[in-house]
């Protein structure tokens, strides 16, 4: 074999520093290490660390960019209120102040409307422990209405919790890499990297996507499926591989319960329609199915979108029922499943108040259509920019609300319309756990202090509890009235078997780069149990009888188009909106159109376009392009409801329609 | 300080993945506001093919070319070749008068709105004196750009495709 010598590659920064700080980069969920240059309490320069195992060495945008949020002229790092929307805010005395005046108002609003008036909203960027300290208040408060767009993927994370993951540093060991619905260049480009590293290896890299994606521009065999059919075709995958008999009949009767049930189930599964459902023909199915079987092992990973649809477990089947599982560079890995099983507050004993309903799951508010009737709410604290993001269909309700929020660093949309801000830390200023995609736990120390009066999510959390008396609930407070970030992290790694055995200290003081969450939680179980259930055998996702498509029949009707919003490549979340010198790197206003449908509706490249939905709509500049199918139209930005009609800025939706309609094959 | 060895970017954009992270690692290094762009990603595609679609980006940045336009065409000499080949524009010297701009054949130099002088990859020659990499280089994530001896990066570029080939025959 030729001896192949990987470069030297020479890190390090030009520029003068004081101190440097080693940590991780929390823009996503890959958990990158990076370093940080410090001269005068500013950074100078970030580079990747060349040390770090996960990416050694390298950076996504994001990774470099953030730095531009920190100092920005417009961030807000003292709290402020007002008493009515016409007015300008004033700033508060301080961050004690503002919460006084917080904790006041909330009394009000809850003689006046109940407990459960009031929503809370977390976006990723205010960190964990935002996130975990409002559910423990909302428990305490008596309202349920707690949201994060992670819950999205709770599913995820229980099923893959389930089984051992291979890091994303044994994809080089796989022969095979089916990605399905899942853009990695695009939300995990360093994660990305070690796929096109597996490939460089020799492994083919497969990409099912509703979307010609930049990392379906990679692949050795490209997939285009129909928007919100990805588990369907994963279900008809099996099925061949059942019926021409190339599943792995050890590792089933070994780790499925019930296995015989399972396998008469995708018997009586029909072909019927498999085209029209998941626009794959029958002989690409028998390809992909030929192509997977024949080599081994296979990792497949998915996105997050496809915990949205039903039988979302069948990777998981898949993978154990091919005997992927438990190999390096094999298994299921499901993006953004690493997170922490959290019991933010089943400790508190505290008779909770009468007519406390337990968790509303799933929540009803997203942007999915079908969603439940709406309840009415006075309160909102929101992190982010959520009343623009996830808290859409909340954001009817906002103009007469009594109170609203606002838990952030920048005077976004969601600012616009608060009653009180409270300032942000930002990631970089506040020390902490970040829980990686790989399923590992990291200690990422912060790198600067955080600005002025800003504070992290925890401190806000526990400061208001403080006020409300419940202190006892919140014992993570330093004598410096800031939030005690590693205690608080300590006790909630304490609180899942899975996590108990980490040593946050040891990882702190950087004795261990990582605690792996994964193989701990049946450490004694015999001979390394294949799967991390108490009989180490789980649950295989039986077929449907009739396949039935998602609710994405948009041939006809008053919105004849398939909406989709992603993410960019160069923005994080709500902060990257407003990092000045990467903001023209890509246009946030773009709405991708197919050539053909440009051409029906007289579109050109760079035209004012709007899409219109039964909930909504979003103005735009047209970039026209085959990423998207004729039927789809695709923006970053998001919109509520996912069947639209786009029209070309000054046409009438019944011209956009009937052209539309007209011009139909 | 310019007798150091020749170096040269090596950019097999193949593998590029569109991510950025080279523009984004080029703005910080060079502290450039909105505007110029000294590396820059293109999208090509996706265009229909007899085998369905195909898209790919393009990394381009400036090629220090030998007889550089760029260099004849700057009526102060802000714009000047070190003998490491490194082709850059001193902002001490440079009006901001854009000559160069027009007179190199792919377009790279671009004015930086913030000081009125031209910006275009440096080749990171501070960086690169002090025996480090380009930024864009070392952020990188999908081994599209490397940096060293155009024998060494070329000699790279052939062991790993061979490498490839090897290992995608290889029966495991
Ligand atoms: S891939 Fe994720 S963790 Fe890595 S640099 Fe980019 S945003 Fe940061
Ligand atoms: S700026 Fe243009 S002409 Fe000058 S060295 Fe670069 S590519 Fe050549
Ligand atoms: S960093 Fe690398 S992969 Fe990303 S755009 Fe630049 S050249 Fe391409």
């Amino acid at each position: 074999m030729v001896q192949y010598e990987p470069f030297k590659r020479v890190s390090g920064t030009r520029q003068d520093f004081d101190r440097q700080v080693a940590t991780v980069c929390q823009e996503c969920t890959v958990g990158c290490g990076l370093t940080a240059y410090v001269k005068d309490e500013g950074i100078v320069d970030l580079q990747g660390r060349e040390d770090h195992p996960i990416s050694k060495g390298r950076l996504c945008p994001k990774g470099s960019a953030f730095v531009q949020g920190l100092a920005h002229s417009q961030r807000i790092t003292i709290p402020a209120y007002r008493n009515t929307l016409t007015r300008g805010f004033e700033s508060a005395t301080s961050w004690e102040q503002a919460l006084d005046q917080l904790a006041e108002r909330l009394r009000r609003l809850k003689d006046k409307h109940g407990a459960e008036s009031l929503i809370i909203g977390c976006d990723p960027e205010a960190g964990l422990d935002f996130y975990l300290g409002a559910r423990r208040f909302a428990r305490l408060w008596g309202t349920p209405h707690v949201y994060h767009p992670w819950e999205e993927t709770e599913q995820a994370t229980r099923l893959a919790q389930e089984l051992p993951v291979s890091p994303s540093s044994e994809w080089i060991e796989s022969r095979c890499l089916l990605l399905v619905d899942a853009d990695l260049a695009v939300t995990h480009p360093v994660a990305f990297g070690r796929v096109l590293k597996a490939q460089g290896n020799g492994a083919k890299l497969i990409v099912a996507d509703s979307r010609y994606t930049a990392s379906m521009s990679k692949a050795d065999l490209a997939v285009p499926i129909r928007p919100g059919s990805g588990n369907l075709l994963g279900l008809y995958l099996l099925k061949q591989l059942l019926d021409e008999g190339l599943e792995h009949k050890d590792a089933i009767e070994a780790g499925f319960e019930q296995a015989d049930n399972w396998q008469a189930s995708f018997d009586r599964m029909v072909w019927d329609g498999v085209e029209n459902h998941t626009h794959v023909t029958r002989e690409d199915v028998l390809n992909i199915s030929r192509f997977i079987s024949s080599k081994h092992p296979v990792t497949v990973i998915t996105g997050k979108r496809l915990a949205h649809s039903p039988d979302f477990g069948i990777w998981r089947t898949l993978a154990a029922a091919m005997g992927w599982i438990g190999h390096p560079g094999g298994g299921w890995y499901p993006m953004d499943a690493g997170l922490p099983r959290v019991h933010p507050d089943t400790d508190i004993e505290e008779p909770p108040p009468e007519n406390f309903s337990p968790r509303l799951a799933p929540f009803p508010y997203q942007n999915r259509s079908g969603s439940n009737e709406e309840l009415l709410f006075q309160g909102l604290i929101g992190s982010g920019n959520c009343l623009d993001d996830f808290f859409l269909p909340v954001r009817r309700q906002s103009p007469k609300m009594e109170l609203i929020v606002h838990f952030g660093a920048f005077p976004n949309e969601t600012c616009q319309q608060a009653h009180m801000v409270f300032s942000a830390a930002a990631w970089a200023e506040r020390d902490g756990l970040c829980w990686s995609i790989d399923r590992a736990l990291q200690w990422a120390p912060r790198i600067l202090p955080p600005a002025d009066a800003s504070h992290s999510g925890l401190g806000f959390w526990a400061g208001l509890a403080q006020r409300l008396g419940w202190d006892e609930f919140f014992p993570w407070i330093r004598k410096d009235g800031r939030a005690d970030r590693f205690e608080f992290y300590r006790w909630l790694l304490k609180r899942d078997p899975q996590t108990a055995s980490c040593d946050l200290s040891q990882l702190r003081d950087n004795q261990d780069l990582f605690f792996w969450t994964d193989k701990t939680e049946f450490p004694e179980a015999g001979e390394t149990p294949q799967f991390y259930t108490q009989n180490g055998r789980i649950k295989p996702v039986d077929a449907p009888e009739l396949p039935t498509a998602e609710d994405s029949d948009i041939d006809d009707g008053e919105y004849p188009l398939y909406f989709q919003s992603t993410r960019i490549v160069t923005r994080g979340g709500d902060a990257g909106n407003w990092w000045p010198w990467t903001a023209e790197l890509e246009d946030v206003d773009a709405i991708q159109i197919h050539p053909d449908t440009a051409g029906v509706l007289g579109i050109e490249n760079g035209d004012a376009v709007v899409v219109n939905s039964p909930k909504g709509c979003l103005e735009g500049r047209a970039w026209i392009s085959r990423m998207v199918d004729r039927r789809m139209v695709w923006s970053p930005r998001r919109l509520e409801g996912d069947h639209v009609l786009l029209l070309k800025k000054g046409q009438s939706a019944d011209e956009a329609l009937n052209l539309l309609k007209e011009n139909t094959p | 300080m310019s007798n150091k060895r020749i170096n040269a970017l090596m950019i097999e954009s193949s593998r590029c993945m569109g991510c950025q992270s080279c523009e984004v690692a080029c703005k910080l290094e060079h502290e450039l506001p909105a505007g110029p762009r000294p590396v820059k990603v293109i999208q090509i595609g996706p265009l229909q093919t007899d085998n369905g679609l195909a898209m790919r980006y393009e990394t381009v940045t400036c090629y220090h070319c030998d007889r550089a336009a760029c260099v004849a065409a700057c009526p102060t000499g802000a714009m000047q070749k070190r003998p490491d080949g490194i082709v850059f524009s001193d902002p001490e010297l440079c009006i901001g008068c854009q000559t160069c701009a027009v007179a190199c054949p792919f377009g790279v130099p671009e004015l930086n709105p913030a000081t009125g002088k031209i910006a275009k990859c440096d080749g990171c020659r501070d960086r690169v004196d002090q025996g480090l990499w380009p930024s864009c280089a070392l952020k990188c994530p999908s081994g599209c750009l490397s940096f060293g001896t155009p024998m060494r990066v070329v000699n790279d570029l052939r062991t790993r495709e061979a490498l490839t080939i090897v290992r995608t025959l290889a029966v495991r």
